[in-house]
């Protein structure tokens, strides 16, 4: 048998996760102390607990929430739906909150999801590139006037999300559990739909009864070698959205104030300026054409 | 044959044991990192090797790189390989004699080979164009393996051999995988170790690993077992001072216990040149 015949019998044998599978059972010579089917089942066994263990490493809060059970399920149903294409494993994991979305069984979790999309965010900024960022003085190289003009680069860690209200309460919990805290009780299983856990009375319940719980905005960055994450305001969402995207100072300055009904948003803005710098998100400041 | 650098004793460089390597400065001669953690675009582990290749040699030890994979070399993952061997600047760069998948898949595990004159055909190949993408030498290691093909046509020793003299690579001899290996398929260490060419060993690898009754599983959890620790003894004398070092990568000790482990490879070593000296008097 040729090389490659064997290699693709073997490979065959582990994605299927038989270890009995005479195809390479066959091939495989005699032992003096352990069969051949236990043997080939280290193989087959160190495959699904590698990649089992790249998603426990990269999505702690997200076992908390769902509990082991569900959660090893859920990578048991990725391992199976997506076999590694991917020389370094470091990205395997990459695309577990997508496989959710796209899943019958996790698709209506949305809390699950967004405690998934922020996690990935998370891992993306702890090893994203490298830049240096700028301080506010940077702004004094320009006049006054070329202001409204000014577009900014951001740091390649920065990432923008929507997701679930509570989210960030259940990692906070997850979190402070892995800690050996208690962690405060969490919410069922959250759907859009889920009470805000900040949400009391009935007011807030009759609320969530008639509409949908509007999504928390995320940034998550990385701050000097650590990864940091804040929740936003709906207009800072909207300003480092556009921001990012290339837009002018002054551009986004109209946008914000069309936004909060013709209100003035320049000091708004320039208050998340002095905020973007102060914690490292701005790397480049230019006039835009 | 240009020679490596005699680094003298290393360990694995994990990111634990980072906060205590940065404030005890221990006295360890040199690091080896798995390449493949840091072939990322930027962060905390390539500063913090930044910080680490200031003060010691560092070694640069992959595990993705397929050698025996019948697919086609993935020209992406070498020119990765280089770039970060271009920055880190390491003292060698290493890899397995294995495969990790074919048809694009990857199982990131380092799969067995029957050790046929196709497979070796194959291989000397593939290590030559590696060595010319990398513009230097290979250093290739020994895998543990679990199942053995009866279609082999030589034992290991004797491929690794021919592997090496034809493709002009040099060796990492992975004690503990020689070690694991001979239990599961049953073939004498001894052999293994005083078959291999002496000038071609550039690097030792000792490591701890499972024993599973039936059958012993390279886990790199558990400390250096007597066995192993008897058989770098031949080892060492049969091949001299190469740079040698332990591979730590689970159920993580205190680092204490793996500088004692990398004492004890020391007091081998000048126990036997000792001996050798007195002998010569």
């Amino acid at each position: 048998m040729k090389l490659s015949e064997l290699q693709t019998a073997f490979q065959a044998a582990v994605l299927t996760g038989d270890a009995e599978d005479a195809a390479i059972l066959d091939l495989v010579a005699p032992s003096l102390n352990a069969d051949r089917a236990t043997l080939m089942g280290v193989y087959v066994n160190a495959y699904r607990l590698r990649l089992a263990e790249f998603l426990d490493e990269d999505y702690p809060a997200l076992r908390v929430l769902l509990g082991d059970d569900e959660f090893e399920a859920l990578v048991e149903a990725y391992i199976d739906a997506n076999p590694s294409r991917l020389r370094n494993a470091r990205w395997y994991s990459t695309r577990l909150p997508d496989f959710m979305q796209e899943s019958e069984n996790w698709g209506a979790n949305a809390l699950a999801i967004g405690l998934a999309l922020f996690e990935r965010a998370l891992t993306d900024a702890y090893d994203a590139a490298d830049a240096p960022a700028q301080g506010l003085e940077t702004l004094a190289e320009f006049s006054p006037q070329d202001w409204p003009r000014l577009g900014f680069t951001f740091h390649p860690s920065l990432r923008l999300l929507e997701v679930a209200a509570g989210t960030l309460d259940a990692y906070t919990a997850a979190d402070a559990g892995e800690e050996g805290e208690t962690p405060p009780p969490l919410e069922d299983d959250g759907a859009f739909e889920q009470q805000p856990s900040d949400a009391t009375g009935s007011e807030a319940r009759e609320s969530v009864a008639s509409q949908p719980t509007p999504p928390e905005p995320v940034a998550v960055w990385r701050s000097e070698l650590d990864p940091a994450y804040r929740l936003l305001d709906a207009d800072e969402f909207l300003a480092l959205n556009e921001a990012m995207a290339g837009h002018s100072f002054g551009d986004i300055c109209q946008l914000v104030a069309f936004q909060n009904e013709g209100q003035p948003a320049t000091e708004r803005l320039a208050q998340f300026l002095v905020t973007w710098f102060s914690e490292g998100l701005v790397i480049a400041v230019a006039e835009t054409k | 044959m240009e020679s490596l650098p005699r680094l003298g004793y290393g360990l694995g460089l994990r990111p634990v044991y980072y906060d205590e390597i940065l404030s005890t400065r221990p006295a360890v001669d040199w690091f080896e990192i798995i390449s493949e953690n840091y072939m990322i675009p930027g962060g905390r582990p390539l500063a913090m090797l930044e910080r680490f290749r200031a003060d010691y040699p560092i070694v640069m030890h992959g595990v993705s790189m397929s050698l025996a994979s019948t697919d086609p070399l993935d020209l992406d993952y070498l020119k990765a390989l280089k770039a970060l061997a271009d920055r880190v600047e390491p003292a060698w760069v290493s890899d397995h004699l294995a495969w990790t998948g074919v048809h694009g898949r990857n199982l990131h595990d380092l799969l067995p080979i029957p050790y046929t004159r196709e497979a070796l055909d194959h291989v000397v190949a593939r290590i030559g164009r590696v060595q010319d993408i990398l513009k230097r030498r290979l250093v290739v290691e020994n895998a543990s393996t679990y199942v053995a093909f009866s279609q082999s046509e030589m034992p290991e020793w004797e491929f690794i051999a021919q592997m090496a003299e034809r493709a002009d690579c040099l060796l990492l001899l992975d004690v503990n995988n020689v070690f694991v290996s001979g239990f599961n398929h049953g073939f004498d260490i001894n052999a293994f170790v005083d078959a291999v060419p002496a000038g071609r060993v550039a690097q030792f690898h000792m490591a701890g690993h499972t024993d599973a009754q039936t059958h012993r599983i390279d886990t790199h959890d558990q400390p250096i077992c007597e066995e192993v620790w008897t058989l770098y003894e031949r080892a060492r004398r049969r091949f001299g001072d190469v740079p040698a070092m332990i591979e730590r990568d689970d159920n993580f000790p205190p680092f204490a216990e793996l500088l004692a482990e990398l004492q004890r490879m020391r007091d081998i070593d000048a126990s036997i040149v000792a001996k050798a000296s007195r002998s010569a008097a």
